[in-house]
């Protein structure tokens, strides 16, 4: 589907994945075919308010999902392998090794009781048989490697010993001791402050260059995503509403939920009252509405959205869930199509784009 | 560094960073300095702690210099004998020297205490980590076996056990077993809470993200964490088994005479009560500072380990 700049070989391949959640309440769709697709060496940008999915479709991707959560359906090949199928003990032998993960909060992901030399000699050793010298040896490189001064130091040091950024640090530098072939980092800036956000940032990228390692970057903040992303997917109530590569998402958005998301990044040098913002909240997850899950919040909406739009072609390589023209403007009233034939339209239009 | 100068693309660490570096300098207390600064300022704590540690010095050097004066009886000597330097709390009617058999029945009922601890320790964080890792059905059912084992009446449990298989197994261990039995329930639950906390950590998450098992998870990630609770509910708990057994071997079902425990002690000097009323204070003095060490000692750790309370400047 974002088969754009030439690498048609995908490093991994999501489709149609649904993860759902039983509640005392109901089911809730957390993600609810989802399908992604990450080149080699490249990063995709998943973007999104709170709560639309994000971070459950890369617990899903990592397989740790928890009770009352369930990978319902959909298939996740990675490398070749499809990781639902892979049992557990071969699972584990892909996390941390050749898929890392990296989360939102350094001030609690890393283990309180532990030095952080143990704690990233622990990945290196869980993952390869070397001495346990050896295993330190690696993590003090790591740790010098994601820019820390006097890693030697630092290693013997426990966490609450270092500030937030640090601790970021640290966590990366446990995530990539590993050689992994994918980083998926949730939020990794989120708990940092601008200044230490724009030095993690520029550490992933340049370790990325680096590793040559792909990248699943996971944010709200389209900012991060323009500064590293080559592809972005956007993402809206569990499902895929938007993707493209990131430039024609940044220039030629079509979905109103990703239009509304560019607006409201507050902007130098253009002078305005207000800041814009997307009216209305997130549609709760127990009580979608019926049709397009934007409409609501939706400022084209129209009659045709009590349909739910398919994901469909823009522009080659650039899809997007609505049901405006491809160039953006109302499809003519009169000629809406009936319910029957949206939906008629609808699957084979997803048919035609997976 | 200035982060200009390090921008090329590849650069092993382009972000070498003063200021990250000048906020670390501030002095940080770590959490083991921050826990003993709060110990050490408890005074009642220090005092448990002082005591305890002449409680089981005396226990072990004690025993040791007397050899077998704990138990020789010595017809030569008696109740009315002057006290001395080798007898500081005189003979009794068996011309057995107190003091030494004092001490040796601190010595049993310490190792009961600790041994006791021991195994709630032990079977209480196996438990309660299992329970509360697992959830879900697992830790419902495993609950219900401590709500089961909570409702039974421990001291008449530990009698039943004791008279039951006292006669085949050494009464020293039978009392610790069944102490062991009856008091790991606390431990298992306070242990259970931790891990229930601890699951949903963020670390534990990352530990999982990396690829560690679920066994490595819960011994290397979350036991340590969860150990805090377990150490005061332990040091609490030395009390307990300590009076629970003077009690036992007070009511002829524990440690029985030639062997010296402080409640057979005690046993034994009630005949004397009029008489002697000395032989009765000694071994029911010595038990109160053992009970009160610990207390001390466990209320001062629970203060000290609690990440909640600021120090006090």
């Amino acid at each position: 589907m974002t088969e754009t700049r030439g690498s048609n070989e995908a490093l991994l391949e999501v489709k149609d994945l649904r993860t759902h959640f039983a509640t005392a309440d109901g089911l809730v769709k957390a993600v609810d075919g989802v399908s992604l697709r990450i080149r080699p060496g490249k990063t995709l940008g998943v973007v999104g308010e709170s709560g639309c999915g994000k971070s459950i479709t890369a617990l899903s991707i990592m397989r740790l999902i928890e009770r009352p959560g369930r990978v319902v359906s959909g298939s996740i090949s990675f490398d070749g392998q499809d990781l639902i199928a892979l049992p557990e003990d071969e699972m584990r032998d892909v996390r941390g090794n050749q898929i890392s993960m990296i989360f939102q909060e350094p001030m609690t992901s890393l283990n309180p009781v532990y030095t952080c030399g143990d704690q990233i000699a622990e990945a290196v050793s869980r993952h390869s048989n070397v001495s346990k010298r050896a295993a330190m040896d690696r993590a003090v490189d790591m740790l010098s490697q994601v820019g820390i001064p006097d890693p030697k130091r630092r290693a013997t040091e426990h966490p609450h010993q270092l500030s937030g950024g640090m601790r970021q640090r640290v966590m990366i530098a446990m995530a990539l001791s590993t050689n992994p072939e994918l980083l998926i980092a949730d939020e990794p800036t989120t708990a940092l402050d601008v200044t230490i956000q724009a030095q993690i940032l520029e550490l992933m990228k340049a370790l990325r260059e680096k590793n040559g390692m792909a990248i699943m970057l996971i944010t709200h903040d389209l900012g991060v995503v323009a500064e590293m992303s080559d592809d972005v997917s956007v993402m809206y109530a569990g499902k895929i509403v938007e993707a493209s590569d990131a430039i024609t998402v940044f220039d030629k958005a079509h979905h109103p939920y990703t239009r509304g998301l560019l607006a409201s990044i507050p902007r130098m040098g253009v002078k305005r009252e207000r800041l814009e913002v997307i009216e209305g909240v997130v549609p709760n997850p127990l009580n979608l509405p019926k049709g397009c899950l934007f409409k609501r919040r939706c400022p084209y909406a129209m009659p045709i959205c009590d349909n739910p739009p398919p994901l469909r072609e823009v522009t080659p390589g650039h899809v997007s869930r609505c049901w405006l023209a491809p160039d953006g403007g109302k499809p003519e009233l009169g000629e809406a199509p009936s319910a029957a034939e949206a939906e008629a339209a609808a699957k084979t239009l997803t048919v035609a784009n997976p | 560094m200035a982060s200009s100068e390090t921008t090329r693309p590849g650069a092993v660490s382009p972000l070498g960073n003063a200021d990250t570096d000048e906020i670390d300098l501030v002095a940080v207390q770590t959490y083991w300095q921050l826990v003993r600064r709060r110990f050490f300022r408890n005074k009642t704590a220090v005092i448990g702690l002082v005591l305890l540690s002449i409680l089981i010095f005396s226990a072990i050097f004690f025993p040791w210099i007397g050899g077998d004066a704990w138990h020789m009886t010595n017809l030569s000597k008696g109740p009315n004998d002057p006290i001395s330097i080798t007898a500081p709390l005189g003979y009794d009617n068996l011309g057995i020297n107190i003091f030494f058999r004092l001490m040796k029945a601190l010595q049993t009922s310490l190792i009961i205490g600790f041994s006791a601890v021991l195994i709630i320790a032990v079977v209480g964080t196996t438990f309660g980590s299992i329970s509360g890792y697992a959830g879900g059905w697992v830790d419902n059912l495993m609950m219900r076996i401590v709500d089961v084992v909570l409702s039974l009446p421990g001291f008449f449990l530990i009698l039943m056990l004791v008279a039951f298989i006292g006669s085949v197994v050494a009464p020293m261990f039978v009392i610790i077993i069944a102490i062991g039995i009856t008091g790991w329930t606390t431990a298992a639950r306070l242990v259970r809470a931790e891990f229930l906390r601890l699951r949903e950590s963020d670390f534990v998450q990352a530990a999982k993200a990396l690829g560690a098992s679920d066994s490595r998870i819960i011994i290397r990630h979350m036991v340590p964490s969860a150990m805090a609770p377990v150490l005061v509910a332990a040091t609490l708990g030395i009390a307990d088994a300590v009076s629970t057994e003077a009690a036992l071997s007070f009511l002829g079902y524990g440690i029985r005479p030639p062997d010296a425990s402080l409640g057979n002690m005690l046993t034994g000097a009630q005949d004397y009560f009029y008489r002697h009323p000395l032989w009765i204070l000694y071994p029911g003095i010595t038990l109160i500072l053992v009970v009160l060490a610990a207390s001390f000692l466990g209320d001062g750790l629970r203060d000290a380990l609690d990440p909640r309370q600021k120090l006090e400047a």
